[in-house]
């Protein structure tokens, strides 16, 4: 689904970007990297329960993992890695490692509120009035950070104030997750020795796995790797730049925005200038005056150079959103046989080109290489033999008759498909390239034996991106674009992939056609979590 | 011809939270359905057939005591919308005028008429009283009545059917065939449900209106021209030729390097920009220099007889015979082109006034925000295509900023009405209308407005698309992130804007939309439709054309 993050490198990719040696080593791997040379992996939701700090401190369980399974840095390895880590925590996570009240409160809004904040559920389109959606599975999530709903609103009555009553339904289903430990293997084996190892050390810690994924990355012969429902994935990931040289590309700095993918690295990484041409204000921890050792010094962490007597927590640091999403191959497939089907019987004299794997290219926009579909055909593969992901579709496509209008690929990154006249078109890239995410996701489960046929097993995409805006790039992506039934000219109809039942448009020429697509997609969890620089790791462990 | 207007009432702060409760009730009453979209409000739907959109709220403030807005958007003169919403909330709006500031002047009496316990008298005159007029508004969909932009939806609704509906046609009938016998066999198909469809299009806006339009811009030009020229003019009148056009070009010259100067923008303030304003201009020139022709043209005539009364007065004044001697026509004429060239310096005067202030005004980097406040809003957000914003913020003081204020409102909106005809505002094509109002003697700045998508992605498009104009029509707020030059940085200081803005907002806890799921974008696409149907036949290619809307 155009959501995972990891290919086979190639010299001329731009996923080969690397920050300067000084601030790599300062961040942690996953920014720069999807680790792909580690096929395999398991995702940890950890559940961080209460100790007494008299007995052990809170950030025990951290310098324990920095001993069996040190968090990856972003420093190049040279392809030696045989293992990498990622860690990254959920508000109530922080709260629960004992971070300062004012530390708490300095972060993102929608990171302090979570992702199942009623309001928010709604605009992600998982839950509405209390109800959950056909794209959320039955029952609700099974998993969350489980953020306080209440936080917002203020205790204080006023004078002459009149009683309201609002019914906001906290959402407290599912387990609690504070933290989510990535781990990253060459092999099955080693991947499920690592998992069980670093279980069995955070054990004694009160740190418990509540939910594991086994991550896979099934590079294909043609060198990407396929999504459950059988296409290339992860491809097209932003390029970030950065005027004051901290991006480096094949050895020299990137300074200049990429014509077509270019982002600013504060997009990506806190600390920098970003789409809003500033360095954003970032979560800060208080000094640690008359304390016997300053731990925010001990760990590293920098002054906060507006905040007197603050620290920098979020330098170097970034926003990862993750939301399990369990795919249904077989209804994804049945679905299109049906369609296929449908048209056929109505339609048997002009509807000799549509198969279900016809239709399923539409659904996604390219084919089942990766291949973006243009009206002449699919696009020629680049001169790596990759898919070619630098193209615009105002020149390439503007109906929608090869990649269609509301296809999965032109909804979760429109470039300058929606510019009204061709001269605005560089303005609406423009636009568009302000709300971009860098994917990290993989999938778990195995792959279907017969992708028509219901095996009754899970799996799906650990969907997984980082952003240092969440509102104004993830939430925009998924709210704006992929679930907007508005989207460009169409409407009443939403993202056909990931979205619920309902109806999608693909022109022909002259005249569109219509499917029926139903909900192949549905979140089993999620939440948002912050993902600490090194430092601000080492400053955790100490508390 | 679509009206916009609103009626600010000062609250009593004792009965705000009253008021507050009173206007969420009202919510509750009318928006019932379960679902986006079933049929929420189908009373205010029914019972005012006019209405287009209409939201009631209260503006807190740490400068003034609050402020209740009703706001309205409706077909023709007020005079009928107001009867109607008599009959539908007379009572409602009754008491919410209870939690209202009697007024201190003449109106009291209304007000005390309407207010007092157990009154029945008509609160719509109270209303009328007191509303307030734009000072600039725009219309996404212009000249479009609510009851066309409604039946069109219908028709796209019943032509979706025609050509997907199994259970109307088992085989897919239109397929294949040459577009312009698709487009004559859908006209036979639609024609008995939708009769209208036999008779031509009438024209969104009549040429009566587009003449009223270009006249009234081209009036307020003239008479800003008249005003900027004076001065030139009465210099022009005392010193020869010759020397006058001399210090016409030193003064534009020195003013000029002035301005070059102060160029630059304020340390750390500098957003890159791709606008060009010279650009913008230049592909325009040919249409600005004919109408500039044009207005310098009635201003040179209209001139002459100015000055003629001007003399004529002067001489009364001082007792002495009115003779015309040296006020011929082609005289005067020739002072008024010399007055006019001196332009060239009050403009750039103007400009350098400006940045001196720009240069030393204060930006708030981070409004206070109350989180309850933030909440409630939210809480009334993302349900339907559209949604709704009220924001009040206020004015920067000044001789400069209220001249250019007012002046800038008045030809914006006189702009906009000759202009913005196709949805677009600027190259956003998401807003249903956008509504400005000057409040408090002038002192606070009103925006109302209906848009498509959520609020983060209209600033977006605010702050990613439309930032040249978002500075210019409110970098006259307090707060307001440094500008240059009145068009440039300004908003496209992204995330302080957008705080800015979140902070001047209030909760729309009331809004209506007569269409709240179609965006302007598919009212104008069901129109090109609906036009396209009302043709007995087209072309090839225009049938081609046309089918890309289906």
């Amino acid at each position: 689904m155009d959501d995972g993050s990891v290919n086979r490198p190639s010299p001329a990719d731009s996923n080969n970007w690397k920050l300067q040696p000084a601030i790599a080593a300062q961040t942690q791997g996953l920014v720069v990297s999807g680790f792909g040379s580690l096929p395999k992996g398991r995702a940890l939701l950890l559940n961080i329960g209460t100790v007494d700090p008299a007995v052990e401190p809170r950030g025990a369980w951290l310098q324990t993992l920095e001993q069996i399974a040190p968090v990856t840095s972003a420093q190049p390895t040279g392809g030696s890695a045989t293992q990498a880590v990622a860690l990254a925590f959920t508000w109530t996570g922080l709260q629960v490692m004992g971070l300062a009240e004012t530390g708490l409160a300095s972060f993102l809004a929608p990171f302090r509120e979570g992702m199942m904040q009623e309001d928010r559920l709604r605009r992600l389109g998982d839950r509405r009035k209390g109800e959950w959606q056909q794209t959320v599975i039955k029952g609700g999530p099974l998993w969350s950070a489980n953020v306080p709903q209440t936080a917002s609103m203020g205790p204080e009555v006023g004078a002459y104030d009149v009683t309201r009553f609002f019914s906001e339904t906290a959402f407290g289903g599912g387990e609690i997750v504070h933290a989510v430990l990535l781990l990253y293997a060459p092999d099955e084996g080693a991947a499920a020795a690592l998992a069980a190892m670093v279980a069995a050390a955070l054990l004694p810690h009160q740190v418990t796995v509540v939910r594991q994924l086994d991550l896979n990355l099934e590079v294909e012969k043609s060198g990407v790797s396929n999504e459950h429902f059988g296409f290339a994935d992860g491809l097209s990931q932003p390029a970030p730049f950065d005027a004051g040289k901290a991006v480096v590309l094949n050895g020299q700095p990137v300074t200049e925005r990429d014509p077509i993918q270019g982002v600013p690295l504060g997009d990506i990484l806190l600390g920098y200038d970003n789409g809003h041409h500033e360095v954003p204000p970032g979560p800060v921890v208080p000094g640690d005056d008359g304390h016997t050792i300053n731990r925010p010094v001990a760990a590293g962490l920098l002054p906060h150079p507006k905040a007197m007597g603050f620290f920098d927590f979020g330098l170097n640091g970034s926003y990862l959103v993750v939301r399990e999403l369990k795919q249904d191959v077989a209804a994804f497939w049945q679905s299109m046989d049906e369609n296929a089907a449908a048209i056929a019987t109505r339609d048997p004299d002009h509807s000799g080109h549509i198969t279900a794997d016809w239709l399923a290219e539409r659904v996604i926009g390219r084919n089942r290489n990766g291949q973006l579909l243009c009206p002449a055909g699919p696009m020629p593969l680049d001169p790596a033999g990759q898919p070619d992901s630098n193209y615009l579709f105002r020149d390439t496509d503007p109906h929608g008759f090869g990649c269609s209008l509301g296809s999965h690929v032109r909804r979760a990154n429109p470039r300058d498909t929606l510019a009204p006249t061709p001269d605005q078109g560089p303005t609406l890239l423009h636009s568009a390239n302000n709300h971009r995410i860098l994917r990290r996701g993989r999938k778990y489960g195995p792959r279907i034996a017969d992708p028509r046929v219901d095996d009754n097993v899970d799996r799906g995409l650990l969907f997984m991106c980082l952003n240092t805006d969440i509102a104004r790039q993830f939430e925009f992506v998924q709210t704006t674009w992929l679930l907007n039934s508005s989207f460009g000219t169409l409407f009443e109809e939403v993202d056909p992939l990931v979205g619920p039942d309902g109806p999608m448009t693909i022109p022909e020429d002259p005249l569109r056609r219509t499917i029926h697509v139903k909900t192949f997609v549905q979140m089993v969890g999620g939440d948002y979590f912050f993902l600490p620089s090194l430092p601000a790791l080492r400053y955790l462990a100490l508390l | 011809m679509q009206t916009t207007l609103c009626v600010p009432l000062e609250v009593k702060p004792e009965s705000c939270s009253r008021l507050s409760a009173l206007i969420d009730e009202l919510r509750l009453q009318e928006d019932s359905g379960k679902f986006a979209y079933d049929v929420n409000f189908g009373r205010v739907i029914r019972d005012i057939p006019t209405l287009h959109f209409m939201s009631v709220s209260v503006f807190m403030s740490a400068d003034y005591d609050p402020l209740f807005v009703f706001e309205a958007n409706m077909d023709g003169p007020p005079g009928v919308f107001w009867g109607q919403i008599e009959a539908a909330f007379g009572e409602k709006i009754r008491e919410m005028l209870r939690c209202c500031k009697q007024p201190l002047d003449d109106d009291a009496r209304l007000y005390l008429a309407v207010t007092a316990p157990g009154s029945v008298a008509p609160v719509a005159p109270y209303m009328e009283a007191r509303t307030q007029w734009p000072s600039a508004f725009h219309h996404g969909n212009r000249g479009m009545s609510r009851d066309r932009i409604l039946t069109e939806a219908a028709l796209f609704g019943e032509l979706r059917r025609e050509l997907d509906d199994p259970a109307k046609h088992s085989t897919d009938i239109y397929r294949g065939l040459p577009p312009p016998q698709v487009h004559r066999q859908l006209r036979e198909a639609l024609l008995p449900g939708f009769a209208w469809l036999a008779a031509d299009s009438p024209p969104r806006i009549s040429s009566t209106e587009r003449t009223r339009d270009f006249i009234r811009l081209m009036l307020f030009v003239v008479v800003l021209l008249l005003v900027l020229s004076l001065p030139g003019v009465a210099v022009a009148a005392l010193l020869p030729a010759r020397t006058y056009f001399l210090l016409i070009l030193v003064l534009a010259a020195v003013i000029g390097f002035l301005i070059y100067l102060a160029r630059k923008a304020l340390p750390g303030t500098e957003m890159p920009t791709k606008f060009n304003l010279l650009g913008f201009l230049a592909e325009r020139a040919v249409l600005i220099a004919c109408f500039v022709a044009i207005a310098v043209i009635l201003t040179t005539a209209l001139m002459w007889p100015l000055v003629m009364f001007g003399s004529m007065l002067l001489s009364l004044l001082e007792g002495r015979v009115w003779s015309t001697e040296g006020l011929g026509f082609w005289h005067m004429a020739g002072i008024t082109l010399r007055g006019l060239l001196s332009l060239i310096v009050i403009l750039p005067l103007v400009v350098l006034w400006l940045r001196y202030l720009e240069k030393r005004d204060s930006s708030q980097a981070d409004p206070p925000l109350d989180p309850v406040i933030l909440h409630d809003m939210a809480r009334q957000e993302d349900w339907v295509a559209q949604n709704h914003m009220g924001s009040i913020v206020l004015i920067k003081p000044g001789v400069l900023r209220t001249i250019l204020l007012r002046a800038g409102h008045l030809g914006l909106g006189l702009l906009l009405r000759v202009t913005a005809t196709n949805g677009y505002l600027g190259s956003m094509r998401t807003v249903h209308f956008a509504h400005w109002a000057f409040l408090n003697n002038g002192s606070r700045l009103l925006f109302l407005s209906n848009f498509d998508q959520s609020w983060g992605s209209y600033l977006d498009d605010f702050i990613e698309k439309a930032n040249v104009g978002t500075t210019l029509a409110w970098g006259a707020g307090v707060g307001f992130p440094p500008t240059r030059f009145l068009i440039y940085d300004g908003s496209s200081n992204g995330r302080m804007f957008k705080n800015w803005a979140l902070a001047s907002r209030a909760v729309s806890r009331f809004w209506f939309s007569a269409y709240p799921g179609l965006t302007v974008n598919q009212i104008e696409r069901n129109n090109r439709i609906a036009d396209g149907l009302r043709k007995p036949s087209m072309t090839e290619e225009e049938a081609r054309t046309w089918m890309m809307d289906l």
